[in-house]
């Protein structure tokens, strides 16, 4: 399954690269960068072709004298042959150099320019002097006339044929500058002849301003037609035609790129067409996907739906649970709190039974029954009760009796009232314990002066019946504490707890004899610390932090409950109650320490 | 400071009102143009080069031995001294504004700078250097190696070392004569003789070929056109046959380049055979063989006055 699926996702990558790579190839393929050079190329050559024709004119205009400056002459040819280089740089990183045809053109472009810059270069030298000497004929034969006119002596005629013959040449000079034909060269031919001759005839100051004119004139005979075929010849050269060659191969290259071009977008449209195609076929496919998502999802839905119903029942269950568990452990608390005073009324009930016990046995041991065998005798003497007290054997003992009666009485009197006077503080304690418990939540310290010894004799007298049966021995280890201020039921509770705790402990030691060590005394004057120590089996290790945990027992018919509430009494006195073992059989150590609050002892 | 400063902003205030108040003349002749943007980098290791001696073989020359900017960018020599001590075959034309020649050399054979200074250091009368050679010694050179990386992509190469030596001759236009400033429209600086020299240069027709704005320097032309310039001087050489060295066309025989007549002031001897040791004999010569004519002494003086308007400015200085 998972191979599969990895083989999917490697063929999809492959197939996708494959489309990339098609198209990437058409588009390079129909956008060949040939166009753009194509179009700067023309451009070129159209400047080329331009600067070739401005070139031309600027000839024309040197030929007929317009303009005495060669340098347009020059600029065109520079700027021509950057442009060439341009474009042959451009043609040649298309490749296209390697072409015969094009190598073909570019040659006979360049033959061709070469050619007619030769023809240029002539054409400008030669129609330089020529233009030079042109300019110069009607001033050099101004100089011979202006002479011949100064002339006085001679032959008049003569002189006038002179005149004539020198202007007619001048005439026939000029004439063949514009129409250079071979009469009007055998025109000027004639003409020089004849100056010659009139030069043998004139004055020798004639003869340096003659020979410069026919030099000049013979400079113009033979620089004329040079000049003009120059002209013919440079007009010949085919430079545009050239060039429009060149123009006409970037046009059939173009057409064939364009071909191509056109063939290859064909293509793309193909494979386009093929794309949408399976574009449409793949969307059909994921929508069909979709529909079967959706159901799936709604089915989902369904049962999300189901799941949320269920889990609400069930969580309205739990709510009933807890709301029922809540009730259960408030019953639980309340059973605990009931154990609690139980516990503790308990504890104090034993000592009402102790007291009630003590009362009945005096009670039922009274000496008042004795009163009433007094009361038989003398009823058995109504008439001679005065001779039964005095002279009666048993008469006579009788008032003796009676008085050892009355003390007997008074004594057990005073027992009993004592036992009882024990037995309602034992209530009072009792209604403390309940007054406390019922206020357990709120219940502030209430904090009253005591005596610590007496509290402490209070606790053993509540432990007294339990404490004598066992034949436990009570040190007392009490040092000098003054009055304090203290919670006397919560005290007196933890004292009672930890005496009867100590007492349990010491039960199982056979004969051997049982003490406890009760121990007050104050440490650094802030401290109040109560003790109680015993010999008994003492406390495991591991029992060790357990012992105050509500619900630790180490007795059968305990129930874990007085430790963990003295714990906390000693808590809600600010104080702690801590504990110490030897280990097993080595017996324990409690201790309490409140903070001392003596009372202020009135001055 | 203070006036200096005034000066140094009066200038192109000057050359505001001048330009604002005179439009340029309209002759064959036409001022220089300001030189051409170049790179300060390529333009710098250009001057250092031009310099540089071990350009040629034995690290005798440099350009600057014979192109002196203090001597109008030639040496007063009829024919200078190349690396072996022996003379050239022709005269050394200035190196100002030979960028604006149409072609370098008297017989122009050179279409660019480049490829005059690719010849001259090759040439076993001048520098009879190798290009193999220059480069190698530039490349040990770690200051050059330095120079180059900054300048060029690919460091010391022939093409560069070309590069930048034109790019420098190119910076080298002596531009501020006062024909110039005349041209420019400022008549006024131009003296009444002086006038009277351009007016009879263009009479005589000297500016048939020295036209342009390097007043020669386009075209090539026939030494002695009105008659034998080379017979009368006599003891032809090789030199002498000018541009047919180069076409060995019968046509091109004693056809030199028209060169430029700026700073002719201060670049004697003239001529590539360094035949005409002062102006007025170089103006005979032209007179004689190329124009044909023989002018009065009054407009030689006038035209050589001219010829003295031509002298241009570098570094700040008159040439």
């Amino acid at each position: 399954m998972r191979i599969s699926h990895r083989r999917n996702l490697a063929l999809l990558g492959i197939v996708a690269v494959m489309l990339a790579s098609t198209l990437l190839f058409l588009y390079l393929k129909s956008n060949s960068n040939q166009t753009t050079t194509y179009a700067e190329s023309r451009d070129l050559i159209g400047r080329i072709k331009q600067l070739n024709a401005q070139w031309e004119t600027e000839i024309l205009k040197a030929r007929i004298a317009i303009s005495h400056n060669y340098d347009p002459l020059v600029t065109p040819l520079t700027e021509m042959t950057d442009l060439w280089q341009r474009f042959d740089t451009m043609e040649s990183s298309h490749g296209r150099n390697d072409s015969p045809t094009w190598r073909a053109s570019h040659d006979a472009y360049q033959k061709t320019l070469q050619e007619k810059t030769r023809l240029v270069e002539q054409f400008k030298s030669h129609n330089a002097v020529l233009r030079n000497s042109l300019a110069f004929l009607p001033t050099a034969e101004d100089d011979i006339q202006e002479q011949l006119a100064q002339l006085v002596d001679g032959d008049k005629l003569q002189l006038q044929n002179i005149a004539t013959d020198t202007y007619d040449l001048l005439l026939s000079s000029l004439e063949f500058a514009q129409v250079t034909s071979d009469d009007k060269a055998a025109d000027i031919l004639l003409g020089l002849s004849k100056l010659a001759v009139n030069k043998e005839r004139l004055p020798e100051q004639f003869h340096s301003p003659i020979d410069v004119l026919s030099n000049h004139i013979s400079l113009i005979l033979r620089e004329q037609p040079v000049v003009n075929r120059l002209l013919q010849n440079i007009e010949a050269i085919p430079v545009s035609e050239r060039l429009d060659d060149i123009t006409h191969l970037l046009n059939t290259d173009q057409q064939r790129a364009d071909a191509v071009d056109q063939r290859y977008h064909f293509y793309m449209l193909v494979f386009s067409v093929l794309l949408v195609l399976l574009l449409v076929y793949l969307a059909i496919h994921l929508m069909r996907s979709f529909t079967v998502i959706q159901r799936v999802n709604k089915a989902l839905q369904t049962a999300n739906d189901d799941l949320e119903l269920r889990v609400e029942e069930r969580t309205r269950e739990l709510k009933d649970t807890q709301s029922e568990l809540l009730d259960t452990a408030r019953q639980a608390g309340m059973a605990e709190i009931a154990t609690n005073v139980l516990h503790n009324v308990g504890n104090v009930l034993n000592s009402v039974n102790i007291s009630a016990d003590l009362v009945s046995r005096k009670l039922r041991a009274s000496k008042a029954q004795g009163l009433g065998k007094a009361m038989q005798l003398i009823n058995g003497h109504p008439g001679d009760l005065g001779t039964f007290l005095t002279q009666d054997e048993k008469g006579k003992l009788l008032p003796g009796y009676l008085n050892q009666l009355v003390d007997a009485i008074a004594l057990e009197q005073q027992g009993m009232t004592e036992e009882l006077a024990q037995l309602s503080k034992s209530v009072d304690h009792i209604k403390d314990i309940v007054a406390t418990q019922q206020s357990y939540a709120g219940a502030n310290n209430l904090m009253e002066p005591l005596h610590i010894s007496e509290l402490l004799e209070d606790a053993l007298r509540m432990n007294a019946g339990a404490l004598t049966r066992h034949h436990v021995k009570v040190i007392k280890e009490y040092s000098e504490v003054p009055q304090v201020m203290g919670d006397k039921h919560r005290l007196l509770l933890i004292l009672i707890n930890l005496i009867s705790n100590a007492k349990y402990a010491m039960s199982d030691l056979g004969n051997r004899p049982r003490q406890m060590t009760l121990g007050v005394k104050i440490i650094e004057d802030s401290i109040l610390q109560v003790s109680v120590k015993d010999d008994g089996e003492g406390i495991a290790e591991e029992n060790m932090t357990r012992i105050f945990a509500h619900g630790f027992t180490t007795r059968k018919e305990g129930h874990g409950f007085g430790l963990h509430s003295c714990a906390l009494a000693a808590i809600e006195m600010n104080g702690h109650l801590t504990a110490h073992s030897d280990g097993p059989g080595k017996g324990a150590l409690f201790t309490l320490q409140i903070p001392l609050k003596t009372v202020p002892e009135p001055a | 400071m203070s006036p200096f400063f005034h000066r140094l902003i009066l200038v192109p205030l000057f050359g505001l009102c001048l330009s604002a108040g005179a439009a340029p003349l309209d002759e064959p002749l036409k001022p220089l143009p300001t030189a051409p943007k170049q790179n300060p980098l390529r333009v710098e290791l250009g001057r250092q080069l031009f310099n540089e001696p071990r350009l040629s073989v034995n690290g005798s020359i440099s350009c600057a031995s014979c192109h002196q900017l203090d001597n109008g960018g030639a040496d007063k020599l009829a024919f200078s001294i190349g690396f072996a001590g022996l003379p050239v075959a022709v005269n050394t034309p200035s190196v100002f504004n030979a960028s604006l020649n149409f072609r370098q050399f008297w017989n122009g054979r050179a279409d660019t700078l480049e490829a005059q200074i690719h010849e001259v250091v090759q040439s076993p009368s001048e520098m009879g250097s190798n290009w193999q050679h220059v480069v190698q010694t530039l490349s040990a050179d770690p200051a050059y190696q330095a120079s180059f990386a900054n300048a060029y992509p690919d460091g010391v190469t022939m093409t560069n070392v070309q590069n930048a030596l034109a790019t420098y001759e190119r910076t080298l236009l002596s531009n501020n004569s006062r024909f110039d400033q005349y041209l420019l429209g400022d008549t006024d600086i131009l003296t009444r003789e002086e006038k009277y020299g351009y007016q009879r240069f263009k009479e005589y027709g000297c500016i048939a070929c020295h036209q342009g704005v390097n007043i020669g320097g386009n075209m090539f032309q026939k030494f002695g056109v009105m008659g034998d310039y080379f017979q009368v001087r006599g003891q032809l050489v090789e030199s002498d046959l000018g541009r047919y060295l180069v076409t060995r066309d019968e046509e091109d025989r004693n056809v030199f380049k028209v060169p430029s007549l700026r700073n002719v002031a201060v670049t004697a001897p003239y001529f590539h055979d360094g035949s005409a040791r002062t102006l007025e004999e170089a103006v005979d010569v032209m007179f004689k063989f190329q124009l044909g004519r023989i002018p009065s002494t009054e407009d030689k003086t006038l035209i050589i006055k001219f010829l003295k308007t031509l002298t241009g400015e570098w570094g700040g200085k008159p040439l």
